[in-house]
């Protein structure tokens, strides 16, 4: 499938948020970018039609990452900026762009966008195939996405809430306190 | 180049998001503004998932007759632990963050390193 406006529109507005939150000096200016950009990027989630990531990225990326990151500006300093870029170091540009030159000699290898059949046994695949047609008849749960987090993955989601679970205890223990308060 | 370009765009985006964090993660000097790199990074390879399950003229995997042909459902489920488990990584960051506020009064990776070795 080929680039359309709106696509090509959504990604260099999801790339200037980024460039803009890793070069702007001001801390509280770099976070909105970076809200921006997590917005910017819950819509293209939706436009690759995975509309429960869309959401989640949404509500939890755009959302409560933000109330964290000003919560920990409220309890520690925004340091005053003096102009408005960060300088860009050559040395550092140099090493990522490398980094990036080499990640990017990966991509003829890789499928196009939204292909289907042999190119792409990701969306072809058996084991993408035996979910999308026993998922309604295993589970009752109309959604895919559901069916296989919450029944056939059930103990994977598990894990995750001990994850959730054990961060909410390190952030509390580093703290030093009793309670979120 | 701009053929490729044309048929593989995400992948672009991908690479060049995941140099962004690093690059925030490398040179940013204010400790919050490299959780914020590193949330960069998080999505660029959020992003090449989601690029990877989507076919074009695909449906959302709400399952119903005739609805087909869906897109795969399987690096959604994927993506959604790690969104989750992003927020719990970056909540446990931040807290260390303000400890580190709190213990030795400034942010700045350069000054803490100064503080560290005196």
């Amino acid at each position: 499938m080929s680039l359309s406006l709106i696509e090509a529109v959504l990604l260099v507005f999801v790339l200037g948020c980024a460039i803009g939150a890793a070069v702007l000096r001001d801390v509280l200016a770099s976070l909105m970018a970076f809200a921006a950009y997590s917005l910017g990027v819950s819509i293209i989630w939706v436009m690759l039609e995975a509309p429960d990531v869309g959401l989640t990225e949404a509500a939890v990326g755009a959302g409560i990452m933000t109330i964290l990151f000003i919560l920990a500006l409220a309890n520690t300093v925004r340091p005053q900026a003096n102009g408005l870029f960060e300088s860009i170091s050559v040395r550092t540009v140099v090493l990522v762009g490398a980094f990036v030159v080499v990640m990017i000699a990966t991509v003829p290898s890789l499928p196009a966008v939204g292909a289907d059949g042999a190119a792409n046994p990701v969306v072809s695949g058996e084991v993408t195939q035996y979910y999308l047609e026993n998922a309604y008849a295993d589970t009752e749960v109309k959604n895919g996405v559901t069916a296989v987090l919450a029944a056939y993955r059930g103990f994977d989601t598990l894990g995750e809430a001990v994850v959730v679970f054990s961060a909410g205890v390190a952030a509390l223990t580093v703290l030093r306190q009793e309670v979120f308060a | 180049m701009l053929e490729l370009l044309n048929s593989h765009y995400n992948y672009f985006a991908v690479m060049v998001l995941l140099g962004i964090g690093l690059y925030m993660l490398i040179e940013s000097r204010n400790l919050v503004k490299k959780v914020i790199g590193m949330n960069i990074f998080q999505t660029g390879i959020f992003l090449f998932f989601i690029t990877l399950a989507f076919r074009a003229g695909g449906n959302p995997p709400i399952i119903k007759e005739g609805g087909g042909p869906y897109v795969s459902p399987l690096p959604h489920v994927l993506i959604l632990t790690a969104i989750v488990v992003g927020v719990s990584l970056t909540a446990v960051a931040l807290a260390l963050i303000i400890r580190i506020y709190t213990e030795y009064g400034t942010l700045d990776e350069d000054k803490l390193k100064q503080l560290y070795y005196d």
